[in-house]
């Protein structure tokens, strides 16, 4: 069961924003929702939450219609940060437990325990304004997540975030996850979403482009990638001629290629010691989902939005 | 889930959710409007009350307020204190008037002029009248008199001759300030004395005995009958109109600082983009009726203790005054529970009523500008149709009864001002308080709902300028 978004469409005045989106969320897994700038990821999870309703088509959580899953098993991240940059960060982060309809106590041990557990407890009674970014970014996540809900809807959580308080989010990550939440976020450093995710969607233009699990993504995408090293042939020019053969990157210590799934790798191999080459490396490995994302967004350019990553 | 989380991992197990998940559905939001309500109430509450700013006005005017009500007391101290009595020094060439001597003149002066009898020497008692009276012995030099009268060492002199007929002759001489004689305060008060001794004098000389003499004087009986319904006392119209003047000013500044309190507060949601993590929590239209209840709150609690100041400070005058005038000090009464109470309690009736209807107004108002610096643009319409009502109430005020200003006072969004206007100064019967109140609740219900329509849409938009097609399709509940 889980989050289930079933065709929907949705336009802004002229501006056709979805078209025939679907994707499927289980319950309890860590999902990666990738997409260029501008394709529709923030609409959706608006949509997700019942801020904004689809012009057609259906989203379901356990088979019961979003709109009437009570607000609190909700928790959202905006991609705009957003507190009250005058009030002290305790003040408000329970005023907002609260409201998402935790009891006075509750919302107090659950601030005691995520504070410590962010080392911002010495935030509490400061003004957010006052915060450095990252800090302001601990709290934001702090307000999505202190009233305990069940999906987590995230828009960038990692966006601004130095190395050191990425791991921490990143730690949340996976306690919330074993915990039993259902989380859902949108990232451009997908390498993250490699490490954390189970299944990931893409979607480019308000469509479905690419989903399942991240295996099976890269699986479907119908290559392999290889990397070859050859000590008395850096440049191997004779590698573009190789059919089903794509050399993609050109580096000091090695050529990567991506090779069609059906094309026995140690071809290559044989052809480089029919032409006496030495080999130093040869390496087999999945397509990074940069690649795969990379290679499907840009087969549909999106005018005015460069298709390119953080990453 | 609030467990900590320790080396044990804890996978809680989803179907427990999911049933309850199942009980509450059809609920979402809806169901805790009350609780949630209270909860923005109180938090835009604490937010507001706390604010600097606030606080500082709310100090000003607290200080203010008290100076305002020991400003009649401390007027009244210093003009006592200071020698700016009034100093008339009558000279009587007429001898015996009325079988008075001069003593008994200075006593009949003194009552005329100042309610009480004045030592004919004006000794400084504490609580100075505003006259004293000086007898001068008859045939003084009236030149050097008239040069004091020049000089501003005597304001009044005044000369009793008789005429060769024997009737009194009176001679005003004064330095007034005022361009005409009639305007001269002091001239009236000494020409209705000197008539009464005219008469007392020439009765007395027709030979009528003093008990006649009184009966003449006697009051005829006379009764007054107002036929209107509505008949109330020159002091209950008096005060009337102060407070439909002062309610009428009350309820458009408050509603005029807290609307806009209201909007820039949703401006400021909204631009700091916190809105979208509302939104998830609560429903528009608990996030709209929780902020204004709970700025209203402010806006109450505020205008609340400068009433209970206010009311105490005015009640500190009397005990204030005693050592400081004396006893026989009447002074300025301000009767407070004299004041209509009915009139009081409507003011506030028709002020949370009319707060609660703009407010709606603004925050709807407030949700469809990018920046908080767009507020002030946004609201004008709002100012200036709210306008409409309070210059009428002022206009209308002479003329509460005529039919242009009944009608007025029945649109809800004029209502506040113009009907307590029309309570304070003419006859209002209690079916159209009623009426009037029921319509604005009806204004209120309909305001909110289009408002949180509004609202909704409204809240989340950044991008382009919502054009009126496109409202006019919100409102509708597209």
């Amino acid at each position: 069961m889980g989050l289930r978004v079933e065709h929907i469409d949705k336009s802004f005045a002229e501006l056709h924003v979805i078209t025939d989106l679907s994707m499927e969320v289980r319950e309890g897994s860590l999902f990666g929702f990738l997409g260029p700038n501008g394709a529709g990821k923030t609409t959706t999870m608006r949509m997700i939450l019942d801020i904004l309703r689809p012009d057609s088509g259906r989203i379901t959580w356990n088979g019961q219609d979003v709109s009437n899953v009570p607000r609190h098993n909700w928790g959202y991240l905006p991609e705009e940060r957003g507190l009250y940059p005058k009030v002290e960060v305790e003040e408000q982060l329970l005023f907002l437990a609260r409201l998402h309809g935790l009891s006075k106590s509750a919302a107090r041990a659950h601030l005691d325990e995520w504070t410590q557990r962010f080392q911002v407890t010495e935030y509490r009674k400061k003004k957010v304004e006052e915060l450095s970014k990252g800090n302001q970014q601990k709290i934001q996540f702090l307000a999505t997540i202190l009233h305990d809900p069940l999906i987590l809807i995230m828009d960038e959580p990692f966006s601004g975030l130095d190395p050191i308080n990425a791991t921490i989010l990143k730690e949340a990550f996976e306690e919330m996850h074993r915990r039993g939440k259902t989380i859902i976020f949108s990232t451009h450093q997908l390498e993250q979403v490699e490490e954390l995710c189970q299944d990931v969607v893409i979607i480019n233009k308000g469509q479905t482009i690419v989903q399942g699990s991240v295996r099976e993504v890269k699986r479907q995408h119908g290559r392999n990638v290889a990397r070859l090293k050859l000590d008395n042939d850096a440049e191997a020019r004779w590698l573009e001629e190789l059919p089903g053969v794509q050399v993609t990157k050109r580096r000091q210590d090695y050529i990567e290629m991506q090779i069609r799934a059906n094309l026995n790798p140690n071809l290559i191999v044989e052809e480089a010691l029919r032409r006496g080459g030495v080999i130093s490396r040869f390496e087999l490995t999945e397509p990074s989902l940069t690649d795969i994302f990379i290679e499907h967004v840009s087969e549909a350019p999106h005018p005015g939005v460069p298709a390119t990553l953080s990453a | 889930m609030s467990k900590k989380s320790g080396a044990v991992l804890e996978r809680e197990p989803p179907l427990r959710e999911q049933s309850a998940l199942t009980i509450s559905r059809g609920g979402a939001a809806h169901q805790h409007t009350l609780r949630n309500i209270g909860l923005i109430a109180g938090y835009e509450f604490r937010k507001r009350v706390r604010q600097r700013s606030f606080i500082i006005v709310t100090i000003i005017m607290l200080v203010l307020v008290v100076l305002g009500a020991c400003a009649p007391t401390a007027i009244q101290y210093f003009t006592a204190t200071s020698s700016s009595q009034t100093k008339m020094v009558v000279v009587n060439n007429a001898g015996p008037i009325a079988g008075m001597n001069d003593a008994a003149l200075s006593r009949f002066i003194g009552t005329a002029l100042n309610g009480t009898a004045t030592p004919a020497t004006g000794t400084n008692t504490s609580g100075n009248p505003p006259y004293s009276i000086r007898i001068a012995p008859a045939g003084s030099s009236s030149s050097s008199l008239q040069k004091q009268v020049k000089d501003g060492a005597l304001s009044i002199l005044l000369v009793l001759d008789r005429a060769p007929n024997g009737d009194m002759h009176f001679t005003y001489y004064t330095n007034t300030s005022n361009s005409s004689l009639s305007e001269d305060p002091h001239l009236a008060r000494v020409q209705a004395f000197a008539g009464q001794l005219n008469v007392l004098d020439k009765a007395s000389r027709l030979g009528l005995t003093p008990t006649q003499t009184a009966s003449l004087f006697a009051q005829p009986a006379f009764s007054a009958v107002n036929t209107g319904q509505n008949s109330r006392s020159v002091a209950d119209t008096v005060t009337g109109y102060i407070l439909a003047y002062v309610g009428i000013l009350l309820i458009f500044m408050s509603i005029y600082l807290y609307g806009y309190g209201v909007a820039t507060g949703v401006a400021e949601e909204k631009g700091s983009r916190i809105m979208e993590i509302l939104v998830n929590a609560a429903t528009p239209f608990q996030l709209m009726v929780g902020k204004i209840v709970g700025i209203g709150a402010a806006g109450l609690t505020q205008m609340a203790g400068f009433v209970v100041v206010g009311i105490g400070a005015l009640l500190l005058q009397a005990p204030l005054k005693a050592p400081l005038l004396g006893s026989s000090a009447g002074g300025l009464n301000l009767d407070v529970t004299g004041a209509s109470v009915t009139l009081l309690l409507l003011l506030l009736v028709y002020f949370l009523l009319g707060f609660l209807l703009y407010a709606t107004l603004f925050a709807a108002v407030g949700a469809l500008v990018k920046r908080q610096e767009a507020v002030q643009n946004v609201v004008q319409p709002v100012i200036w149709f709210f306008m409409v009502g309070y210059l009428v109430s002022f206009i209308g005020i002479s003329s509460p009864d005529a039919a242009w200003v009944k009608v007025i006072s029945y649109i809800p969004f004029w209502t506040p001002t113009t009907m307590l206007m029309r309570i304070g100064t003419g006859a209002v019967a209690w079916w159209e308080i009623a009426l009037t109140i029921a319509l604005m609740l009806v204004a209120i219900f309909l305001c909110a709902v289009i408002s949180a329509r509004i609202y909704r849409y409204g809240v989340l938009m950044y991008g382009q300028k919502p054009g009126l097609r496109q409202l006019v399709k919100v409102v509708r509940g597209a």
